[in-house]
């Protein structure tokens, strides 16, 4: 059973309090939204659970092992993989060697004919098999973006942080990362998905988590969350300047 | 077919270098044997800084730093250290087995210090009654390399957490440390005087039912190819393993790559530590073929030599470079030749750098990965864009029907 607990939070940049005591829980393959508007803290959080940056104080515990003071690829192999914002291919090598580098990490290919195998399964998934061979500076936008979630099955983590997958995404392909998501839910797979895409997030999530300069101020069901007074003051704001989708 | 036009290629040229000794006969066969040899040194050296540079990411200017350290562990262990079945009772010296092993004492540079060689007072007593052996040269070669290795090693670690500019000031300041140390430690390293080392092959060497003698270039030649053939070898296996695909994802990304489960720590310290181990071994068999060593190796317009040799050839594909080195370091010598336009006479010596840093300017601004790596791309990757066309081509009439 997929459990993650994150215990009291915190994070400073010098007088920047960004995270401000932040603790939920991951109990199984739970699909959960995290929003909040911009400088919320949601990137600082997600580096805080991948290794990236260590927190101030707090606790972050996978599986029963504790990961906050780990390196990132100690992290990864605990089982807990990322995606970033701006997507973060590898531009120089071809898109099966993306794929390869997170399984010869981990080690959970027996041989490279299994690895190619299970390369171009999650290429054929993914619509874009026929880009093997390809450099991946020579794919679009949308298609790294894809490329990225396909190292992350390949990887095979329990617990899966998508940052921004939507953003500049071609209707087309939103579909492939909507199946990929439900896909790797089914698997058995927490997901966390960081969007600002409302429509897409209220739609998948099954569980919405709102943060607001540094406080975890929701955190329960989409639509129960949508009402929320804290959740509508923190987008619309008491001036409406802050606009949600 | 097309696939494995740079493989016949390879092959070709592969025996073509090793016939090259046995086949050239004319009467400047040392000079060009020579440039030769020298050309498969700098070909380790572009070879190995491709690896670390190209390949990994790692912006290093001490690669000629660590060929140094190799060149000097060598050259100093095999000035210093002697074993002898009697003590001097005057020299440094312990127990090794049924030896002693004897450690000269530094007198310096000036002649008239001589006497003051301890090792040379206990032989004059001894009258030649006791043989006393020298540091083998294959044995100060290996410690050489290993030396380097450690130097990679400590200089990996070090460097864990720069980048970029950062990176490349370090490992400059690394190299002229040691620049500056050697020069100023004459007592031991006998500063810009250079110390002096045995020939490669001290007592010559028997080769095709032929004698060479220690001064011969054509054991040498082998050598320094042979050298230059491992270090590939090594780097095209490491080119092809997890290692390989690790450090370009380092290159690439290494917060992406660390993200994914890869020990970025690990390989970074790898890489530095086989690559400067590769440019140890290069310097300790140069500095054994060319019997002396001095600072001057050091010198930035060596490393900028490398640099421009690997670049030329192609940064991130080792052979490329090693290939890139080899063409630049015949063509400089034989650019040497002046010649007469109309009556002017222009002195090649100056121009052919000139030439060169032309060719290195054109390179950076038109051929970013060089010249001779894209014709290797080129036919690797035959195909692979009308795989992608056609397969386009497919969807494109699916969607249509």
């Amino acid at each position: 059973m997929i459990h993650l607990g994150i215990s009291n939070l915190h994070k400073k940049f010098g007088g920047n309090h960004v995270l401000k005591g932040v603790n939920f829980e991951v109990n199984g393959p739970e699909l959960i939204g995290l929003i909040g508007p911009n400088g919320a803290g949601k990137t600082t959080l997600t580096n805080i659970l991948d290794g990236a940056i260590k927190p101030a104080s707090g606790t972050v515990y996978l599986n029963g092992e504790r990961i906050d003071q780990l390196p990132p690829y100690e992290v990864a192999r605990a089982g807990l993989g990322r995606t970033f914002q701006v997507t973060r291919s590898f531009r120089r090598m071809t898109v099966l060697e993306n794929l390869y580098v997170p399984s010869l990490a981990l080690g959970n290919a027996r041989s490279r004919s299994e690895l190619r195998e299970k390369a171009m399964d999650v290429l054929e998934f993914l619509t874009i098999e026929h880009l093997r061979n390809e450099f991946a500076m020579a794919l679009s936008g949308g298609q790294q973006k894809l490329l990225e979630l396909g190292r992350l099955l390949m990887l095979d983590p329990d617990v899966v942080i998508l940052d921004e997958p939507f953003a500049g995404v071609h209707p087309r392909l939103m579909d492939v990362i909507h199946a990929y998501i439900k896909r790797v839910n089914e698997e058995g797979k927490a997901i966390i998905i960081i969007s600002h895409q409302m429509d897409s997030i209220f739609s998948l999530s099954q569980r919405l988590l709102v943060l607001n300069f540094g406080d975890l101020i929701a955190d329960g069901p989409p639509e129960s969350v949508k009402n929320d007074p804290a959740v509508i003051e923190a987008y619309l704001g008491s001036h409406g300047d802050e606009v949600a989708a | 077919m097309r696939k494995r036009i740079p493989n016949i290629a390879g092959a070709i040229l592969l025996l073509f270098l090793l016939a090259f000794p046995l086949i050239y006969g004319r009467p400047d066969y040392d000079y060009i044997m020579h440039i030769m040899i020298t050309g498969f040194f700098y070909a380790i050296l572009a070879a190995s800084w491709s690896m670390l540079t190209g390949y990994a990411g790692q912006f290093s200017f001490g690669h000629m730093g660590f060929m140094a350290i190799g060149a000097y562990t060598t050259g100093l262990l095999c000035h210093y250290i002697y074993l002898s079945p009697e003590p001097t009772g005057i020299c440094w010296e312990r127990g090794f087995f049924d030896q002693y092993l004897i450690v000269v004492n530094p007198i310096g540079v000036t002649s008239t210090t001589l006497t003051q060689d301890c090792l040379r007072q206990a032989m004059e007593v001894w009258d030649g009654t006791v043989k006393v052996t020298k540091m083998p040269v294959l044995l100060g070669i290996i410690l050489g390399t290993l030396m380097g290795a450690l130097a990679g090693f400590l200089v990996g670690m070090l460097v864990l957490r720069l980048r970029a500019a950062y990176l490349a000031l370090f490992t400059l300041g690394f190299s002229e440390i040691l620049k500056a140390a050697i020069s100023a430690e004459i007592e031991i390293t006998r500063g810009q005087a250079g110390l002096e080392l045995p020939p490669l092959y001290p007592e010559g060497v028997t080769l095709f039912g032929h004698y060479f003698g220690p001064t011969a270039k054509l054991p040498p030649y082998y050598t320094m190819l042979a050298l230059l053939l491992l270090c590939l070898g090594i780097l095209a296996w490491l080119a092809r393993s997890k290692f390989g695909l690790f450090v370009r994802a380092l290159r690439e990304d290494q917060d992406a790559a660390a993200a994914l489960g890869v020990n970025i720590t690990r390989y970074k310290v790898l890489v530095f530590t086989i690559t400067c181990s590769m440019a140890a071994a290069a310097g300790a068999v140069q500095g054994h073929y060319v019997q002396i060593i001095t600072p001057n190796m050091l010198f930035l317009l060596q490393m900028s030599l490398v640099v421009a040799m690997a670049v030329i050839g192609g940064l991130e594909n080792f052979v490329a470079a090693a290939i890139g080195a080899i063409f630049l370091q015949v063509m400089l010598e034989l650019l040497r030749n002046s010649f007469v336009i109309g009556g002017i006479e222009v002195d090649m010596t100056i121009w052919r750098l000139v030439f060169f840093g032309i060719l290195l300017m054109v390179t950076l601004r038109f051929f970013r990965n060089g010249l001779i790596a894209p014709l290797i791309s080129h036919f690797r990757r035959s195909g692979i864009a009308e795989e992608t066309i056609a397969k386009r081509k497919i969807d494109a009439g699916g969607a249509g029907s």
